[in-house]
């Protein structure tokens, strides 16, 4: 029947030119459009994706990063190991001390010291702080995407507590340059304990109303439910990591799967669901900021009533010469940190592997072949966040 | 500057905070791969949840897949190139950790290969680890390292007007410094 | 940022009186002065005690204000007052200007913050004019392939269909601009233009991003007309009539809320997709596809397309009060003489003031109704809304016809009341 239909084709393109048309033949490429949604939209942040779309199906995806690429690894290795700190957590402002936790942690093994245990606790303490910081920040925004500003609004002022808790215990609302190796730069201050323990006990009670209003919205479930499918081999393959990871069924936390500081002292769960999609990477997040209520909670309670929060190190310290691998949970994912050092007080090579640069993998598996109109829940259930992965 | 040849079989432990292993799982590692390649593979040195191996580029990939299928590591966390110009080499570690496994999902496997600074070439481990395709990407344009079989060997990160040399070997200076 | 003020210099203070003085009069004689003579040449002029009042009469008037009162009553009853300023469009939009401010308000308070604060001394009542102001001071940016004519007129159309449809709402008994006795029909007929006017504009604007957004507002809107339509026949069973006027009358023992609830509720959900409000929003989807078939509207043509859409927001709004929930009926709580023993003649009519009451108090709830399910849903997806259009919304219309149906064969109710 082809071959009819190529015949009888032939001879009417004869005919129609024989008339002096012009014939047009429409090939599969010209139904496709191309959309760059590019860093001029309000649905991306700072990272641009080109897709091909077939009427309302996407047929092609191709992420392109580095419109914030600063050369953050390449910064490194021209300021020692102190004045690294500072600018190594503008990546991520909201994350900012888990960013520059595990910087902290390779630096520590590379000089061989040893954090006091005040200090390790405080360290703890902020970093679960700023993961519920990055994590309302991300709900709010995914809110956004599907068009339910109630749900931007929420969460965006629950926010404000936590930062400002951070604001007294650190002196800056975001990028707080809090982390040091040695430990934490200063104590905490008074009240600090009732407060926290306030915003944090009020915040759970919010958490059930953000469960009943946004999560069990029937509009929300028909977004995200069965979108995006990412199966659990083809998580591993791609290396996700994450709430990305957790949703399609693995239980992999590096907090629980190597414990760092005191998290092998603090009793908690890694939160996971099996149902692979978009809902289920939506609601991951939102299971992992209850257990962060928790962990805190438990946190301020073993804290050590009085100690040292910091060793004191020369002003230059230089590092033993070797490397050093340490990873740590970050609000998007393991953050590793990689460092080499030549035996200098400037390390020699810093590589830096974040959560985001490793999920963007999946976005084109996932985009190809569904709707136009799931691309946002798609795309920031990813938890990518554009200028992390740009470094 | 560091000379990576005096690491050989250095096995050291570090006085850190985390509990202290006896490196066995380790260990067993490496000897289950030397079994298989006898001295294709160099242990460089085994530490708590880190063990870091060398393989020349030519072998690489077959022990890539022995390290896929028959020790479970299943997904590359990064892919870190650095430069030596002393010794005249670019390094290539990839580091290796495993999900499905739980008894290997606290370890970090650093697969670590060498190639020449002049031109470099290496096969790329894409066919074995799908996760490593935007690493091996952005290694080849911030240190001009070829992967072989790689699709694109192409502008990642960078700007699309960038016309100096690659920014993260040792000859490009930034400016005033 | 601020600025320091300069110095006052009274001759600088001086200078800008004259500037003022020297505009007003340009104004006043070239503007002014012209207006009056076709005020007083080419406008027919009202009789009152034998004379024809002329603006100087008029003038003179002032001392004794009863005298006032006819020529009062003479402007309220011609079809330009009617259409341009009380059934018609003035009313209209500042009932949409109402919203607008409204809706900002009841949001923020929904979302944990206080909205427009600081224009105007109260509560940021001024926001609107300062917007409006802000509108009109922008430049607007055609892209550069558009189609220029289209691109122009399509929102002054836009604003000008939904004006035309102001024309067909009574506000209370006698008070309509055009008592069409098919007007219903009408209503649905300048409905059906939407699509067409939401498709030419995405069109000229000859991007990618507003022919998605024109493409899904064509699907979104056609869908829906045909819901709205027969949740409206329902009604028209029960009144036996197209007349929006006599609709309102047959309700007067009862709303016929009461009999056709299922189509009143597919008549909301139909609007809500009409005005294109969340949750069905997707030809302005934000997050999807820029602004959809807004994304090139700037400045005063943004401004227009607002106005336009708040203004179809009463229309649709009034559109259910008077179908479904009595129009203008309300119990009479206005007395039947304003000043008691004055024998003159009066422009204060008990029950037509009673009727905008009601109306206006009705229609303010049923579009405090549709403004908020913005604070309460996302956005939903293109195929989801077409299913819900295409099946379940005209299943439930249908049902409800058919229990009306039924009622009126049983004989329980005839066309205007119970049996």
């Amino acid at each position: 029947m082809t071959n009819n239909y190529n015949e009888s084709l032939e001879s009417k393109l004869k005919e129609t030119t024989k008339l002096g048309l012009d014939v047009v033949k429409e090939s599969t490429e010209d139904r496709l459009m191309t959309l760059s949604v590019g860093p001029q939209h309000p649905g991306s942040g700072h990272f641009r994706f080109t897709i091909k779309v077939d009427g309302d199906y996407i047929v092609y995806c191709d992420p392109d990063p580095g419109y914030v690429h600063r050369g953050e690894e390449k910064m490194c290795e021209y300021r020692n190991y102190i004045q690294n700190i500072p600018h190594l957590e503008r990546p991520v402002i909201h994350d900012s001390t888990n960013i520059t936790y595990s910087y902290s942690l390779a630096v520590e093994e590379l000089l061989g010291i040893e954090v006091p245990r005040r200090g390790q606790f405080i360290r703890a303490i902020a970093s679960e702080l700023n993961r519920l910081v990055y994590t309302l920040y991300w709900l709010a925004i995914y809110g956004i995407f599907l068009g339910h500003s109630t749900m931007f609004m929420w969460p965006a002022g629950d926010r404000e507590l936590f930062i400002d808790l951070l604001a007294a215990l650190t002196g800056a609302r975001v990028t707080h340059a809090f982390n040091i190796p040695g430990g934490v730069r200063n104590d905490i201050p008074e009240g600090f304990k009732n407060k926290c323990l306030e915003y944090v006990n009020y915040f759970e009670k919010r958490l059930k109303a953000y469960e009943d209003i946004f999560y069990n919205n029937p509009l929300f479930r028909q977004r995200t439910e069965n979108v995006g499918i990412l199966l659990k081999e083809d998580a591993i393959n791609l290396g996700v990591t994450g709430s990305v990871l957790r949703a399609s069924g693995v239980a992999h936390d590096v907090r629980k799967v190597e414990p760092y500081d005191v998290y092998n002292e603090i009793d908690f769960k890694v939160q996971y669901m099996k149902t692979c999609d978009s809902f289920a990477r939506a609601y991951v997040p939102f299971l992992d900021m209850r257990e962060s209520c928790n962990i805190i909670r438990q946190l301020l309670d073993k804290m050590p009533e009085s100690g040292e929060v910091r060793l004191k190190l020369q002003s230059n310290p230089k590092g033993r010469i070797g490397e050093a691998y340490k990873r740590v949970e970050s609000g998007r994912g393991a953050l590793s940190y990689y460092i080499v050092s030549d035996g200098s007080s400037k390390p020699y090579r810093v590589k830096i592997s974040v959560g985001s640069f490793r999920n963007i993998l999946a976005l084109p598996h996932l985009l190809v072949g569904s709707r136009l109109g799931d691309m946002p829940s798609i795309y920031w259930a990813l938890n990518y966040w554009p200028v992390e992965a740009d470094r | 500057m560091r000379d990576i040849n005096n690491d050989i079989n250095e096995s050291s432990s570090t006085d850190l905070n985390i509990v202290q292993s006896d490196l066995e799982i380790e260990n067993s590692l490496y000897s289950k791969l030397s079994s298989k390649f006898n001295d294709k593979v160099q242990l460089i040195y085994t530490k708590p949840n880190r063990i870091k191996i060398y393989v020349k580029p030519e072998h690489i990939v077959e022990v890539a897949f022995f390290l896929k299928a028959k020790l479970g590591l299943d997904h590359a966390e990064s892919v870190c190139g650095t430069d030596y110009p002393n010794e005249n080499v670019i390094e290539v570690i990839y580091h290796l950790n495993s999900y499905a496994n739980e008894e290997l999902s606290h370890i970090i496997f650093a697969l670590s290969t060498k190639t020449d600074r002049d031109s470099s070439y290496l096969p790329s481990l894409l066919p074995v680890f799908k996760s490593v395709e935007y690493h091996e990407r952005e290694t080849y344009e911030m240190l001009g390292v070829y992967f072989q079989g790689h699709p694109r060997n192409e502008r990642f990160l960078l700007p699309e007007d960038w016309a100096d040399i690659p920014p993260l070997k040792k000859d490009f200076r930034i400016k005033g410094r | 940022m601020a600025t320091a003020p300069k110095e006052f210099r009274f001759g600088n203070f001086v200078g800008s009186l004259v500037w003022l003085i020297f505009w007003i009069i340009v104004i006043v004689s070239l503007v002014g002065l012209p207006l009056i003579f076709i005020l007083l040449f080419y406008i027919p002029l009202p009789y009152s005690n034998g004379e024809v009042i002329t603006p100087y009469l008029f003038l003179s008037m002032i001392v004794d204000p009863t005298r006032t009162v006819p020529i009062i009553k003479f402007l309220i009853h011609t079809d330009f007052f009617r259409a341009a300023i009380f059934p018609g469009f003035a009313y209209a939009a500042l009932i949409a200007a109402a919203t607008i401010f409204v809706e900002r308000k009841f949001l923020a308070k929904m979302q944990l913050r206080t909205g427009p604060l600081y224009a105007g001394k109260i509560e940021g009542i001024l926001q609107l004019m300062a917007d409006g102001l802000k509108l009109i001071s922008k430049e607007i940016i055609a892209p550069s392939g558009a189609d220029k004519p289209i691109f122009w007129s399509t929102p002054i159309i836009f604003v000008a269909t939904a004006a035309a449809l102001t024309a067909l709402i009574p506000v209370a008994p006698g008070w309509v601009v055009s008592d069409l006795d098919v007007g219903l029909l009408a209503i649905f007929a300048i409905l059906g233009f939407f699509p067409l006017i939401a498709l030419l504009f995405s069109w000229s604007s000859n991007s990618k991003y507003p022919f998605i957004g024109g493409l899904r507002a064509l699907h979104q809107m056609i869908a829906f007309e045909i819901p709205f339509i027969l949740s409206a026949l329902s009604i028209v069973l029960l009144s036996a009539s197209l007349n929006l006027t006599d609709i309102v009358e047959a309700q007067d023992s009862f709303w016929f809320f009461a009999i056709a609830p299922l189509s009143a509720f597919v008549f909301y959900i139909s609007s809500l997709a009409e005005l294109e409000r969340v949750p069905f929003d997707l030809p302005e989807a934000e997050s999807e596809i820029v602004a959809g078939w807004l994304t090139e509207t700037s400045g005063m043509i943004y401004g227009l397309i607002q106005l336009g859409t708040y203004v179809k927001l009463y229309v649709l709004a009034a559109l259910f009060v008077i179908l479904f929930m009595g129009g203008w009926m309300g119990p009479q709580i206005f007395p039947q003489e304003l000043i008691p023993g004055y024998s003159g003649e009066k422009i204060y009519n008990a029950t037509v003031v009673n009727g905008i009451f009601w109306f206006t108090i009705k229609t303010f709830g049923i579009i405090m109704l549709i403004l908020l399910p913005r604070g309460i849903n996302p956005r939903i997806r293109i195929d989801i809304l077409l299913h819900t259009g295409w099946y379940k919304l005209i299943v439930l219309s249908f049902i409800n016809m058919f229990i009306v149906l039924a009622m009126i064969y049983g004989g329980i109710l005839t066309p205007g009341g119970l049996q």
